[in-house]
Formats: C-alpha cells, structure tokens, sequence
C-alpha cells in the first residue's frame, strides 16, 4: 500500500514545457512515475520525453485516464491551472508553488471540498511512495522503501529527517509536504485517517512548525483515532516573535498564540512521542518499530 | 505587512468606504507647512506607527489652533512607540460622535475562509470587547460563492439594535469585502466605526494587514513596504530574491540555509547548545554560485556576525557551485571570522576540495547536528 500515489497512479503535469516542469518531468519519469500526459495552455501537440501535451485538462482527460494532477505553474497562476484540474473531476491536485496569495487558496480549498478532490500544498515538495512513484520536485536518492510515513510543512526540515532515515536504514512508506502557508490544501488531520488505515504504514511522523493550529487539531485526533505509534518535532521554537519566518504561515503572535510550546505539550497529552532534533526522528522511529 | 492608518483610510476612500479626510506630514517642516493654512480645528494628530496602543503611548492628540498643533505634533515626532520611531502623523478635523462600532474581516487559519465581525461596542481591542461585550459580538464565516448577502447585514443591524442603518451598513460592508478580496487582505478592521452626531456612519481608524504572498499584484504596498523598512540589509537582500532575518541582537553565528525549515531548526538547535544567532538568509531556490557569493556579502555585513554557517541541502544542489560561491566572496573581502560548511548533494568532494583551500578556518559538517557541534567546535578552539 502507501497513500495516494502508487504505481497506480497515471499522472498529468501542468506547466510540462516550463523550466521546472520540463526538469522534473523528467525527473519523476526517471523514478518510475506513470507520467501520462501534460498540459500547457497554447503548447497543444508537443512532446515533452515522449509524453504528449495538450492545451486542457479536459483534453488530457478525454485522451488518458489521469487521476492526478501536479502543477509546475508560478504562484499567481496556481489558481486558475488548480481550478481548471478540480472542475475538470482530477481526484488528486498537487500544488508546489511558494507564494501563492492566501485568498486564491481560500477559493481552491472550498472548491476543492465542494468537489470531493483531495488537495495537496501548496508550498510543498510534494509526495513520494519511495519505490513506487513520485509527484514532486524532492531528490528521490534520499528516500527509501519502508513503514515510516512522514507529513511535513517544511521541505528541508523533512530532507533531513528522511536522509537520516535512510542513512540509519528505516525506509519510509509515503511522505507528503503538506506545505508551509496559512492554508493548506490537506493538514496533518486530513491525511492521520489515511495513514491509520495503511497496511504498510508503522509508525507516523509529523514535522510541525510554529504558527497557526494545525499540530494541536492534529494532537486532538491522534488521541481520539490514531492507534499506531506518532512521533512530532515543532520547528521555530527559538525563532524572533511577530516575524514570519519565510514560510507564511509560520509566525507567533506577540500573545504567543501559534508558539511551539503549546503544539509539544498538546501533542504529548496525545500520546505523541516528542523529538527535539530531526536527527533524533530516526532514533525513536527505530524503537518504535522494534516493538 | 501591516499598513499604517493613513494608508488604510486611504484605501478605504477608494473603495468608497466613508473615511476620513487628512494630510499626512513626514517633517516638522512639512507640519509647519501645514499650520500656517489649517484651519479645521479642533483637530486629531495621530502618530503613524504600525502597531496598537498608540492613544496610551501618548501618540494621539486633540488640537485646537495651530500654537497646539506645532508643539503636540513636535511632542509626537519625538515618541518612540512599541520600538517604532514616529515618522509620519496623520490630521483630520475632529468629529463629535454618538456610538463607537466595531467592524472587521480577517482570515480565519483554522476555518480556512473570512469572518465578518461586529460589535456595536468598539473603540478598545477585540480581545477587550470580547471580555466586556461576549454576548453583543457576532461573528459570521464568509463562504467564496456567496460572499456578503444583504440578509447578513440585516441580521447584524437588527441585532446591534440600529435597524435603521441596514442599508447604509450594507454598502460599508460590502465594499470592506471588496477591498478585502480585491487587495489581498488578511485583516481589514475598522475600530471605531462611529456614528457620528449627524447620524453618519464614518470610519474614525484602521488597521489592515495585507498577504506577503501577493505583494507583487500590488506595487503601491511594494513601495510602501520598502518606505518602511529602516534595515538595509533586508532590503539588499530582497532584491537578491533573498529572504534575510535578523534573530538576535546578542547572536554571532549567520545561519545560510536554502528553507525555512531549515533555519528555523538551525536556530534551535544552535541555541539548546547555548550559542545565539545574529541573523539568518533563506536563499530560496537556485543554490548558483554568484547567489551564494551575494548571499555570504549581505550576511558579512552584519557586524557582529563571527561565525557563518552554510547548510545548503535539496539533494541535487551543486556542491563545487557552492563552494565556488564561497571563495568568491572571501577573494573579494567579503568573510566573517570562520565558516562551517554542511555540503550535500552531488559533487561533494569537489566542493570540499574548493572549499578547503580557503584562506579563512573553515569546518564541514555531514549534517545539521554535526553542523552545529562544529560550531561550538570552532569557537571554542
């Protein structure tokens, strides 16, 4: 198993022929994902390695049986390229892009609710089923197969969490960038059912940041419905107040509302195994397995 | 960014919300200007400084003739308030007013959409009215497809027991939604939102933050953001497509990093050992090496900046560009004390190898933890 990208999964690229879909592309194409078409307004009937282009999602989808999209598209263009793939009935919409306006994901996120489609990002790297295929911009040689899954709002914070991993033999089932803004397509309590109810699936990492509430909704549904052991680390706890971090939504109000000492202790009261370095991830993931 | 209140009123006139006329002078000089014509008294002076509590901090003043306006603006143009020096104050003529309103729509993180909220008690913080007033606050998510529907507004008049403002209240609010949508906000407060004695609805100060996402959409909150920031360093840094924070006033380490996450567990991590960090640079994508030469020149010029660490990790970084970058800076007298380089990626030994001819102490790390081990390594050696 692993969850939501497979060998199963036939994958559709928008924004194929810019630099960073064109790299990709072919990229993932190189770690075996099934890549099945791609779409970029105006660039109808051109192959990018071999895979073939069309001006619509619609036209992609009349021609292959795509059920995932990932969009290689500039943060104000996210919007309409998101839309087009979610009222075109794409089950599963990637979204990568740093920078996108919080009012452009606020339509996104409704829509995509409305529309029953599963919405990743954005200002993530993505998501990788080490083995099986990849929908993402992530250096694949870091990650392996394995029990460990691993959702992220920090990219480098989970490179290294993975490469320690690896580097420590303890592969990884899927791991998902759930994204660094203030709204996220899916957050840590939209996916928690999905890796509960994964037969490969062991152990589950979150890697939290400071700001906004989504490790203490996720610490409230871990101790309600999560059996399997949960290991979190919180980024930011020694960063400057009332200062974004970079990430948008990573930033602690003068009242410390969003500060990682609530997210730890909330997480704790859950069960939740608490690592105070990415490093020490491996570390626990280990023990955990070996039980 | 949070804009100023002049700015607000601004962008509420625009959107034909009922604000409030003024000038704004940046200068005594420009005040005296000013005086010498003025002739709406009494007058309100309010210190343009982008954060609360400013009647307290003495940053609001009531005039009555220009000797009063010369001497209380002079008294503003020298507060500090909350660490912001007063640089503009804003002047509009005084209103007499009935009843103190509040108004705003901010996004909400954890229900990922608007909320509309209204009291018809304001004047003071939400977090106030909301201690004194629970009951009179209403509080009402704004869905995309329907936006704000004149029954809403209804419901709000009645409920405030100004039913005879329905309509006017609608307008207003309708447009703070417009403005909301239309220039990326994340807050849009009107607090007070008076009634004044002639029984109109005016918009007595706002507070508005707009989305660091979408600046680009909008070049006068580009430039004014640029006006108001004081630290060069920030904005040399930002025409890099750099992202440069500084951390602590007492820190010696630079912190170089390609993520945000990455920093942030940098920081962490090198402050449980015990050592602080002055600043750090996120460099965004692109690890070439005339970016890291920039990046290494900016976090130099940071006095007090001893140590710099370089941990640069995406998996397919260039290592030998890296280390290029690196030398290139030093060569051109741009390096702190030492450096502590964590390279990962391809061509590692090459950038070793570039790196380790430097002319500066240089350590190298295989990872974050190893990183900050060398650190304190260095400074203790």
């Amino acid at each position: 198993m692993s969850i939501l990208i497979d060998q199963s999964t036939r994958l559709l690229v928008q924004g194929i022929t810019g630099r960073e879909g064109r790299f990709h592309t072919e990229q993932m194409l190189e770690y075996g994902t099934n890549i099945v078409a791609g779409v970029t307004p105006g660039k109808g009937g051109m192959n990018i390695q071999g895979i073939p282009v069309y001006n619509t999602v619609q036209e992609a989808m009349r021609r292959h049986e795509v059920n995932a999209s990932i969009l290689f598209v500039p943060p104000y263009h996210m919007y309409n390229g998101a839309q087009e793939a979610i009222l075109t009935g794409v089950p599963l919409v990637i979204t990568i892009a740093e920078g996108v306006p919080v009012f452009d994901m606020f339509r996104l996120y409704h829509l995509a609710r409305s529309r029953n489609v599963r919405l990743i990002g954005p200002n993530s790297f993505g998501i990788i089923s080490p083995g099986k295929s990849k929908a993402g911009f992530m250096a694949h040689r870091i990650f392996s197969p394995g029990k460990v899954a691993l959702l992220s709002r920090s990219a480098t914070n989970a490179y290294e969490a993975v490469f320690n991993m690896t580097n420590q033999g303890i592969g990884q089932s899927t791991v998902i960038g759930v994204g660094g803004d203030m709204i996220a397509g899916s957050s840590f309590v939209d996916l928690l059912p999905l890796l509960e109810s994964d037969n490969e699936t062991e152990v589950i990492v979150l890697i939290g940041e400071i700001g906004g509430n989504e490790e203490e909704l996720a610490a409230e549904y871990i101790a309600q419905h999560i059996t399997k052991p949960v290991i979190a680390f919180i980024a930011g706890k020694n960063a400057p107040p009332n200062r974004s971090m970079g990430h948008a939504g990573a930033i602690v109000s003068p009242n410390g509302e969003g500060g990682a000492a609530n997210k730890e202790k909330a997480l704790k009261a859950a069960g939740v195994h608490i690592a105070e370095t990415t490093y020490q991830i491996s570390e626990l993931a280990q023990q955990l397995l070996n039980r | 960014m949070k804009l100023l209140e002049y700015q607000a009123h601004q962008l509420f006139a625009e959107f034909h919300l009922p604000a409030r006329e003024g000038s704004v002078v940046s200068s005594m000089e420009e005040l005296e200007g000013l005086a010498s014509t003025y002739r709406c008294y009494p007058a309100v002076l309010k210190a343009q400084v982008p954060t609360g509590g400013r009647g307290k901090a003495g940053g609001v003043k009531i005039v009555n003739n220009a000797q009063e306006l010369l001497e209380k603006g002079k008294a503003i143009f020298n507060l500090t308030i909350s660490g912001y020096p007063v640089k503009q104050v804003f002047i509009y003529s005084f209103l007499e007013i009935r009843q103190e309103m509040y108004l705003s729509i901010m996004m909400n993180r954890s229900s990922k959409q608007p909320v509309l909220i209204f009291c018809a008690e304001g004047g003071m913080e939400i977090n106030e009215i909301a201690l004194k007033n629970p009951d009179k606050i209403i509080r009402l998510p704004i869905l995309p497809d329907s936006g704000i529907q004149k029954f809403h507004v209804q419901y709000i008049a009645d409920y405030s027991g100004i039913p005879e403002y329905a309509d006017r209240l609608f307008d207003l609010i309708s447009g703070l939604y417009t403005l909301f949508c239309e220039r990326n906000c994340e807050l849009a407060e009107i607090n007070p939102l008076a009634i004044s004695e002639e029984g109109n609805l005016v918009c007595l100060d706002g507070k508005i933050i707009t989305d660091d996402n979408a600046i680009h959409k909008h070049p006068l909150f580009d430039y004014w953001r640029s006006e108001a920031e004081t630290d060069p360093l920030i904005l040399d840094a930002r025409s890099w497509k750099f992202l440069y924070i500084p951390v602590s006033e007492s820190g010696n380490i630079g912190v170089i990093s390609n993520g945000s996450g990455m920093l942030m567990s940098s920081i962490d991590l090198i402050e449980q050992k015990g050592m602080k960090v002055s600043s750090v640079l996120d460099l965004g994508g692109g690890a070439t090496a005339e970016r890291i030469c920039e990046a290494v020149r900016i976090m130099t010029q940071n006095p007090k900046t001893q140590l710099l660490f370089v941990n640069i990790f995406g998996g397919i970084t260039r290592c030998d560009e890296v280390a290029q970058g690196i030398v290139e800076a030093v060569n051109r007298g741009y390096a702190p004390g030492k450096f502590v380089l964590r390279l990962e990626g391809t061509l590692k030994e090459e950038g070793v190898a570039i790196a380790g001819g430097l002319s500066v102490p240089v350590a190298f790390a295989d990872n974050l933890v190893d990183g900050v081990t060398r650190i304190k390594e260095m400074f203790e050696s």
